[in-house]
């Protein structure tokens, strides 16, 4: 899992690194662009477009029908169902390149939380360590430490929250330069990235999880804990990001979507592909 | 679970939820709209106006002598300094309402922290007044509002910078007292003493412990004790938020949160709705966002300070009454609307309750002398982070910037300055006794600051609405009233248990006293019951003056009351007749008890007052004149509030409107 996750991070890395130093809405739009001609790409290429075309008319007609014979209850109701079943046979025709485009898309959703998801905190702001430990793992009895990279300063002692198997620190940051985290438990040591970058656009890897992949699809940002770990998980909770609309606060998988429906209409067209 | 003092019959909590329920509930205050500032003229002098309340000028004066204040010095050295005439009475809300509007309390109408309500007698707020929606359908248990409550400011006059309004002057108003809601302008406004917490209330903390406590709820305020147990290193209560508009009863709306400790560190974790951080013990956590739903899509937001006081060996969590979010307002904080949300944007949350300290906690031992002191310097740390915002962008017209601190402190800490003080501590008094010189100072360093951003040609008046004295003695003016048969209770009743005039036969009741300086005639046609003729109203307002006059303290052989001011003769304008019919100006040392302004008979009718709230101004203007600080010569000698309003308008050359009764200082 983790070679996939790393291919396709790089493959997003290296579309938004020219936009990593303007407003987080040029990548955004760069993305959705990207996104919605791969998608015009994918369908055009899964789904059988003769049939869509056929289902489409179909569907016309019946709209048409239902129209023309709004007094004639028979006809009336005849043309509904026809229109329920052009339906179901257009919905049918999409299953196919839905089933092939939902992998890379939920792919390409993960890696894009990591680039618009979070907000870095400015020197002087805390962030909250989270470290999740295996069931058999009595945290009140681990000697742990925790050493942090230049630029942050492990603020408080161990919070060990027993019923949760949970041990949180705070961090606070003094310069923006980033690292890695290293816990130490006993001989063990494990390294998590903190990733404090300075531009408007940047990568955020909040959460190192095990080995589970449905985890790994979801948090993809850094190499999944060794399979002997005791640990679970490890999240530096920064603060959610959301996108600037004159003021609007937008959640940047709203914008995604919206984004690339639009300039899927507007590029089919161009593309030639029947939707 | 809260514990409170439950009196016989109604009680104060009771009370207290009728009179601010409707408040609380103002989900849908009229958005006023966003108001443009255009065509702002360019004027050729500007005024830089800085308002530190309770800036007394005598210790003022000692501590220029000193060389302590610096800046005072030079500023007076370059212009006058000179004591400024209050209001009768001297409360903040009175004297600021007086320089706002020019004129006296006859024109503005606003004559005590609290009034009362001649149909039933019952204390109310002077400031403002929330009207609920009209209209509402009713599903079952909820409630939908179709229109939408009103939030009323009581203040009546105009301001002086809605007249430069019209003279297209441009100012920036920063959190000046009597001005919540803001009244309608162009001009640049922030609401200050007055505005509420987002339950409605002037401040109601909330401190969960697992130790014995009790806490005395103030008028309109004060705090609640949640009883709390840490099962497995865990605590689990809820924040109480605003009354929810959309449920039958308008039930209160709560934050459930979790407190996670460490079984050996002095560290917790606070987690509620999508917010985990981590408090060492001791420690503040800064400006939290809080969110309270009234039904789904529907809800308002605050914000508060949580204070981890002590982890073991009792629990012990302050969290800090819930300011409005000057992010997303539910209730009116400026004009225009977006002048909050542009100041939240550059700052980040900051207080916006209207006298943000929480002296109740400090009252209440909640939080220490030290505690009250650092969330007060934050206050003011906010306070001059935002005045240094506002000089980068004064480029013309009137900045009038506003100071808590002074009188905050000063409210609290005058009982280390005065070692005949009954609440005196000699072991506290050498840690605290600086506290207040060193308000002063820091004062002179936000002036040090202004003097340093502005030019040559800006006229700098520094102000302050009252001066300072000690409150040792609290007189009862209604069991005074009760033991010279000017007040009866019901057959039966003990005069200790009555609260808020529940036992009171006001058919032989001739006059009582609500509020902190006034005294009101059952008068006839104007009281519900009132028994008193119009014709026999003058000779017994004089007659109870002169007998007010006369009364003196047996233990020290001076007068309580300095003068009983008769108001119609004292006020002038359009409202002198709603005014108390005597304002009670007492002398230094003295001030109304803690239990007579709400309608309450204690047994004497002098008491020591041991609270912490050891220092006021209550008494005659005369006694605590305020503070008047200016690089202009003033040409009066005895300039009063009102005054400089009317100095402020002639020093853009605007003509003195006839309801403006100042005379210009300048």
């Amino acid at each position: 899992m983790w070679w996939l996750n790393q291919a396709v991070g790089l493959v997003v890395k290296v579309f938004l690194l020219p936009f990593t130093d303007l407003n987080p809405w040029a990548g955004m739009i760069f993305i959705s662009l990207l996104t919605a001609i791969l998608m015009l790409f994918i369908y055009k290429k899964t789904s059988n477009q003769s049939g869509i075309k056929e289902a489409k008319n179909l569907i016309k007609g019946y709209l048409l029908e239902i129209r023309l014979f709004q007094n004639d209850f028979g006809i009336f109701l005849g043309g509904l169902k026809r229109l329920l079943s052009a339906n179901l046979r257009y919905l049918a025709y999409n299953l196919k390149p839905l089933l092939v485009m939902i992998l890379p898309i939920f792919l390409l959703l993960a890696q894009m939380n990591l680039w618009f998801g979070y907000n870095v905190p400015q020197p002087g702001e805390t962030l909250l360590l989270k470290v999740e430990f295996n069931q058999a793992v009595e945290v009140d009895r681990l000697n742990l430490e925790v050493e942090a990279p230049a630029g942050v300063i492990v603020d408080s002692p161990p919070l060990r929250i027993i019923d949760e198997n949970e041990v949180n620190w705070r961090l606070k940051i003094v310069e923006l330069r980033g690292g890695q985290l290293v816990i130490k438990n006993g001989g063990q040591k494990y390294a998590k990235d903190i990733s404090l970058p300075q531009s408007k656009l940047a990568r955020v890897s909040a959460i190192r999880v095990n080995q589970n992949i449905w985890e790994q699809l979801l948090n993809p940002g850094e190499k999944p804990l060794p399979r002997d770990a005791e640990i679970k998980k490890i999240e530096v909770v920064y603060p959610s990001a959301r996108l600037n609309l004159f003021g609007l606060k937008i959640h940047w998988l709203l914008a995604y979507f919206v984004l690339s429906i639009i300039f899927g209409f507007g590029l089919k067209g161009w593309f030639k592909v029947e939707i | 679970m809260t514990k409170e003092k439950e009196d016989s019959g109604l009680s104060r909590r009771r009370f207290l939820e009728l009179i601010l329920s409707t408040s609380a509930g103002l989900a849908f205050f009229p958005k006023t709209g966003f108001l443009t500032t255009k065509g702002r003229r360019q004027t050729a002098r500007k005024v830089l106006v800085l308002g530190f309340d309770g800036l007394d000028p005598i210790l003022t004066a000692e501590l220029m002598k000193d060389n302590r204040l610096p800046n005072f010095k030079k500023l007076a050295a370059s212009g006058s300094f000179l004591p400024l005439g209050s209001s009768i009475p001297p409360q903040s809300p009175v004297a600021w309402a007086n320089f706002i509007t020019g004129t006296d309390p006859g024109g503005h109408a606003i004559f005590d922290f609290v009034h009362r309500d001649p149909r039933n007698y019952m204390p109310v707020f002077s400031a403002s007044e929330s009207l609920p929606g009209k209209h509402e359908i009713k599903l079952g248990d909820l409630i939908l509002p179709l229109s939408g409550g009103k939030i009323n400011n009581l203040r009546r006059g105009r301001a002086f910078w809605q007249i430069l309004e019209d003279y297209d002057i441009p100012a920036t108003i920063f959190k000046i007292p009597s001005n919540y809601p803001p009244v309608e302008s162009k001009q640049k406004t922030f609401s200050g003493m007055g505005t509420p917490d987002l339950k409605g209330y002037y401040g109601l903390f909330n401190f969960y412990t697992n130790e014995y406590k009790t806490i005395t709820e103030e008028y309109g305020g004060g705090g609640r004790v949640h009883d709390v147990f840490v099962i497995g290193n865990r605590v689990e209560s809820r924040i109480p938020g605003p009354n929810n508009p959309f449920k039958k009863g308008n039930p209160e709306t709560f934050v459930d949160f979790k407190v996670f400790i460490d079984p050996v560190h002095p560290v917790a974790k606070i987690a509620y709705q999508n917010q985990e951080f981590i408090l060492k013990e001791k420690e503040w956590s800064g400006w939290k966002k809080i969110k309270f739903d009234f039904i789904p899509g529907q809800g308002v937001s605050g914000i508060c300070l949580f204070y981890l006081k002590e982890v073991r060996p009792k629990f012990k969590l302050y969290v800090s009454p819930i300011n409005i979010d000057p992010a997303d307002p539910a209730l009116p904080l400026s004009t225009p609307d977006s002048y909050s949300k542009e100041l939240a944007r550059k700052f980040g949350p900051f207080f916006t309750k209207g006298l943000p300290a929480d002296t109740a906690a400090l009252e209440n031992e909640v939080l220490d002398e030290n505690e009250f002191l650092t969330q007060d310097e934050l206050v003011y740390q906010e306070s001059v982070a935002i005045l240094e915002d506002e000089l980068r962008n004064f480029r013309s017209g009137l900045l009038f910037y506003y100071f808590s601190n002074t009188d905050q402190r000063q409210h609290m800490f005058y009982r280390f300055l005065d070692k005949d003080h009954p609440a005196y501590e000699e072991k506290l008094a050498s840690e605290f006794a600086p506290v207040i010189p060193q308000t002063y100072e820091e004062m002179d360093k936000v002036l040090e600051m202004c003097l340093g951003k502005i030019d040559s040609q800006t006229a700098v008046i520094v102000m302050s609405d009252h001066g300072f004295n000690p409150y040792r003695w609290g007189f009862n003016l209604n069991t005074w009233l009760l033991e010279n048969g000017y007040h009866y209770l019901l057959p039966g009743s003990r005069p200790e248990e009555v609260t808020l005039f529940q036992q009171t036969d006001w058919a032989r009741t001739k006059a009582y006293g609500v509020g902190l300086n006034a005294l009101y005639l059952n008068l006839k046609g104007r009281e519900s019951q009132g028994i008193v003729q119009p014709a026999e109203r003058e000779s017994l307002t004089r007659q109870l003056a002169n007998q007010l006059e006369q009364l003196v303290d047996p233990r020290t052989g001076e007068k309580i009351i300095l003068k009983a001011y008769i108001s119609r003769e004292v006020y002038h304008g359009p409202y002198v007749d709603l005014a108390p019919d005597i304002i009670l100006g007492f002398n230094r040392n003295y001030r109304i008890s803690w239990n007579s302004p709400l309608g309450n008979f204690p047994r004497e009718l002098i008491e020591d007052n041991r609270q912490k709230w050891s220092g006021d101004h209550m008494s005659s203007p005369a006694v605590i004149p305020g503070s008047l600080i200016s690089n202009l010569p003033v040409k009066l000698s005895d300039p009063a509030l009102q005054d400089v309003t009317a100095g402020l308008l002639s020093l853009f050359g605007i003509k003195i409107p006839p309801e403006v009764t100042g005379r210009p200082i300048f």
